[in-house]
């Protein structure tokens, strides 16, 4: 990493007390945990958080913590047709304290379907053909951006687990709030938000494999939202590298 | 899934190269939407779609139900997509329920907008009637009655179909409030508002083969796609959703440019579906007369 430090981006999770939430006004408002609009959480990523895994993850972005893990490629279920490229299987849960209320994380059905739609295009499939590789998330703590963060934590624990990737996945949503954009949200904001977007790219192709919107937009401010998740996305990028080299680099001693 | 041929997957890539797909029609024409509304009796608003051989049916059911704590002041609309195994093979069983949520998370992220409601094609505070204690709880379901490609745009049309042929009943709401502190509502079912359809946008997906995109894909042109982009967009030209689909990347200015195509399709989508839902009341309220 270069040696002035972008400022989206520090590697350290330091949290703030809990504030109340403010109203979102359009003219003047602080974000809850006093970041800027276009300031991202301190991102920690750990490789090597599950013993048992071909590999597997831990990220803490602020309050949201997730782990993932991977396994295979082995085998498929033998009542799988035959397939000369690899599946990929994934899984999205939520453990029961992971939300205020208990039990809520389960609204997020699709989010399994999402993060296969988002790794896909980034795994060289046919180096692993008549095999599954089995990704599986857990969010330990819903802080907001969860899906984001399990993409992201995802990549790197296929990557941890030697699965052959054009690039690692980076992931970053915005809300918008007002007539303000706010990139990486925690789940207060994201309860007001009138519209958000979630991109999932792979940085150094400058490639998007997912994107969702929601809410209304108008061009110009897609274009912006745009611009802002992909400038996240590179940085974000650039510390998941940094993370597996450490990880690399730490096994060779 | 579709079987083809070398030789076919070479002919319907060449001919989208060319602008000349296999149905002659070129990369952005639509193939010919026939509107039907008021097609189930049951329902308060229904409508059928049929794109080519594509044909769903969306219908709409109104009931009374209680807000959502959170948003007191709006009532609440669910969206479910059934794919029937009638439609095809595969969706026998629990085949189909993939595809089902699919569609459905992906519908209700365009037309049902943000968390709090905002961007949505539906006005969900048109559907409260007392203020935290009821409102109309609105059901959109939808059957795939056989499927050719392009569910998804036929789906969204079909919805907008059956919104605007959609009567919510008035209701009276008695001054008094009984003991247990709901109130008493009577439910006229003589006199029906109509639904207010003008901000639901319309669908329209551009599917990605080889370096060129088009519209209205049948299942065949879908097998050969490397990535698809679904964007709704509604009349003043706002995206109001936007979800990709395949695993295949896109470079981010691709995906700008698609908005934009998607934003001149849309255009035309609207106005033409517009004048098909018309034609399809109009020649409803002929049939119910005569």
């Amino acid at each position: 990493m270069s040696g002035t430090a972008p400022a989206t981006y520090s590697p350290s999770p330091t949290m703030q007390n809990k504030k109340r939430a403010p109203i979102f006004t359009d003219v003047d408002w602080v974000r809850p945990d006093g970041r800027g609009f276009r300031q991202c959480r301190g991102a920690f990523l750990r490789t090597g958080a599950a013993n048992a895994a071909s590999g597997s993850a831990y990220a803490e972005f602020g309050n949201t913590k997730v782990i993932v893990s991977v396994f295979g490629p082995r085998e498929s279920k033998k009542a799988m047709m035959y397939s000369d490229i690899g599946r990929l299987n994934c899984n999205v849960s939520y453990t029961t304290f992971s939300t205020p209320i208990r039990g809520q994380g389960s609204d997020n059905k699709e989010f399994s379907s999402m993060l296969h739609k988002a790794l896909e295009g980034a795994i060289i499939l046919d180096s692993f053909p008549k095999t599954t590789v089995d990704v599986f998330a857990l969010v330990l703590e819903s802080g907001g951006s969860d899906l984001p963060v399990v993409v992201s934590c995802a990549s790197l624990a296929l990557a941890d687990a030697g699965i052959m990737m054009y690039d690692v996945v980076a992931s970053v949503s915005v809300s918008c709030l007002g007539k303000n954009l706010v990139i990486d949200p925690i789940t207060e904001e994201e309860s007001y938000q009138d519209g958000s977007m979630m991109i999932t790219c792979m940085p150094s192709r400058n490639e998007v494999t997912q994107l969702t919107v929601t809410g209304e937009w108008s061009t110009p401010k897609i274009h912006e939202a745009m611009e802002l998740c992909l400038d996240a996305c590179s940085k974000l990028g650039d510390i998941m590298r940094s993370c597996l080299k450490e990880a690399a680099s730490a096994s060779q001693e | 899934m579709v079987g083809l041929s070398v030789g076919e997957k070479h002919f319907i890539q060449g001919g989208i190269a060319q602008d000349l797909r296999s149905d002659g029609r070129k990369r952005l024409t639509y193939r010919h939407i026939q509107v039907e509304t008021g097609v189930i009796p049951q329902a308060d608003g229904s409508a059928r779609v049929k794109m080519g051989a594509t044909d769903v049916i969306g219908s709409v059911k109104a009931e009374l139900g209680k807000p959502n704590p959170l948003q007191p002041d709006k009532g609440k609309v669910s969206l479910y997509v059934d794919c029937s195994p009638t439609a095809a093979p595969m969706f026998e069983g629990r085949g189909g329920e993939e595809l089902s949520t699919e569609l459905s998370a992906t519908l209700q992220r365009c037309l049902l907008g943000g968390k709090n409601g905002a961007g949505a094609g539906i006005d969900l505070s048109s559907l409260s009637i007392v203020e935290g204690k009821v409102c109309w709880d609105l059901y959109i379901d939808c059957l795939v009655v056989s499927s050719d490609g392009n569910l998804l745009d036929a789906l969204g049309a079909a919805i907008k179909a059956a919104l605007s042929n959609t009567g919510i009943p008035k209701v009276q709401v008695a001054a008094a409030v009984s003991s247990d502190g709901q109130p008493e509502v009577d439910v006229s079912d003589e006199e029906f508002l109509q639904f207010d359809t003008s901000g639901v946008p319309v669908i329209v997906t551009l599917t990605k083969v080889g370096r060129h995109y088009i519209v209205d894909a049948t299942s065949e042109e879908e097998s050969q796609m490397s990535s698809a982009v679904s964007v709704s967009i509604n009349r003043e030209g706002r995206i109001c959703g936007l979800t990709k689909r395949g695993g295949a990347g896109l470079d981010p200015s691709i995906v700008l440019d698609m908005i934009s195509v998607a934003k001149h399709v849309s255009e035309q989508l609207i106005n033409k579906l517009d004048s098909e839902i018309a034609a399809a009341e109009a020649c409803e309220e002929e049939s119910g007369h005569g």
